[in-house]
């Protein structure tokens, strides 16, 4: 008689490390959500790699108990491909906030949504730089007063979700931690999405954030997408709904493509079998590195 | 007959057995603990003992509760398997991670518990209603009641307490002139 492999459980991919974020952090129920989510979808920790830039949610790989890169700041989602294209069997997910992630990372985005790798990118969007106390972000609103604009921003903020429909990501959901069944439904199904994945999560900063943008005002406010018929096959729909960021708050899925285009590491594969060549063995790529005197 | 709420996935309440609805307070109560573990801890990293030392005291009520619960699962139920597990429930006992500030005095605290109690006990008042099996419907209001008797034990506490200006409960404050008033 075989034994049935134990299953995972949210604490499976719980560190012992203790988070340091401020208590009431929204960041502390997306942890929450997050290793929820892991553990229904059963692989365990050590075939899951987890990239971070820099900033509060970026701290977000240590409290788990994959592996874990923090990364320099906004470089998280280069050096997640990265992982993905020289281990294609890892589960690669990649964490930060949206000054990470829209501002010094922002030119990134674009990349690794046409490159199609198959990874997970979630942004805890707190509309503020929490971590070097409270500046302006790119997603912060239009007036904000903050250190940095303290007759109020002049900028329009950024659209995340805009932003990644247009660069044509196959997966782009929205959630809050005042609903967390609702977040790990939408990063469960961003996992399972075969190709790169997009998962804007409001999760306000309680020391730098605005009152009416805390998770209290969530609860009131959030619109779950699937309460209003949305149809998330159709991206167009899908865009005219995203456009309400900043104004509604709302959850769920956006859009999922429908016919998944192969991943890159996909069409790499097949290119190899086109060529007659497999990936060169790992040995032999460090090879590379090495000065020529030094090379077997 | 099917009955879901907010606060569970992937659970039917309508339909739970005995076995289950024992498992289901099990993990709710081991939710809750591992919730003031965790304030507890975030108390003790930004310097507020007496709210740390609160929720050390919330983690070992609820500990009790836990195993009381798992002593009565063994007795009525031995080793046979779990099929409620701590996945299916968010926050039925435990409080919401966004209740708590650092500068948290113990009057908030206490509030804070106060306010989990009594949606467990909303919790439980509505399953007793939606279970189908009598046995069901008996232990869960059993717990309801109890979750009573645990508001009022926390009700005591605040009443004991002076009244503290509002200025001193989590908010708008300045955090470091209140970490030293603490």
């Amino acid at each position: 008689m075989t034994i049935p492999p134990a299953r995972l459980q949210a604490k499976d991919f719980k560190s012992e490390l203790k988070p340091i974020w401020c208590p009431g952090c929204g960041d502390f129920g997306v942890l929450q959500a997050l290793t929820r989510a892991l553990a229904a979808i059963g692989r365990p920790p050590h075939e899951i790699a987890f990239v971070s830039g820099i900033g509060c949610s970026s701290r977000i790989p240590g409290y788990t108990t994959a592996y874990g890169f923090n990364a320099v700041h906004g470089r998280a989602l280069p050096i997640a491909q990265g992982i993905k294209l020289a281990n294609p069997e890892l589960l690669v997910l990649v964490a930060g906030g949206d000054g990470d992630g829209f501002s010094i990372g922002g030119g990134h985005i674009p990349h690794a949504a046409r490159r199609n790798l198959d990874l997970t990118y979630i942004v805890m969007d707190n509309q503020v730089y929490g971590l070097t106390k409270g500046q302006l972000s790119p997603t912060s609103r239009r007036g904000l007063q903050t250190v940095t604009s303290e007759y109020g921003s002049l900028e329009r903020p950024v659209n995340p979700l805009l932003y990644l429909l247009a660069y044509g990501a196959g997966f782009v959901a929205q959630g809050t931690p005042a609903d967390l069944p609702g977040l790990v439904e939408v990063l469960e199904a961003a996992i399972r999405y075969p190709g790169f994945a997009f998962v804007n999560v409001l999760s306000p900063c309680v020391t730098f954030g605005e009152d009416d943008q805390q998770l209290r005002q969530h609860r009131a406010r959030m619109i779950p997408l699937a309460g209003l018929g949305h149809d998330a096959r159709d991206r167009l729909a899908a865009m005219r709904l995203a456009e309400r960021y900043g104004e509604e708050i709302h959850t769920g899925v956006f859009y999922a493509d429908p016919t998944p285009p192969p991943t890159m590491s996909a069409l790499i594969a097949e290119r190899q079998r086109e060529l007659g060549v497999g990936a060169a063995p790992r040995a032999r790529v460090f090879e590379r590195f090495l000065a020529s005197e030094d090379r077997p | 007959m099917t009955f879901r709420t907010q606060n569970t996935r992937a659970l039917d309440l309508a339909t739970l057995t005995p076995r289950d609805a024992l498992d289901l307070a099990i993990v709710i109560e081991e939710e809750a603990k591992e919730r003031y573990d965790e304030l507890a801890s975030q108390m003790e990293l930004h310097h507020n003992p007496e709210a740390a030392r609160f929720f050390r005291r919330m983690w070992e009520v609820e500990a009790k509760h836990e195993r009381l619960l798992a002593e009565r699962r063994v007795h009525l139920f031995g080793a046979e398997p779990q099929r409620v597990s701590r996945e299916m429930i968010f926050d039925i006992e435990a409080p919401e991670y966004d209740e708590v500030r650092a500068n948290l005095t113990l009057q908030s605290g206490l509030e804070i518990a106060l306010r989990a109690e009594t949606k467990a006990h909303a919790f439980f008042a509505a399953a007793a209603q939606v279970a189908t099996l009598q046995e069901v419907r008996d232990l869960f209001s059993e717990l309801r009641d109890e979750e009573l008797g645990h508001q009022a034990l926390v009700q005591r506490e605040l009443d004991k307490l002076p009244e503290e200006p509002a200025t001193r409960r989590y908010g708008d404050e300045d955090e470091d002139e209140d970490i030293v008033a603490l």
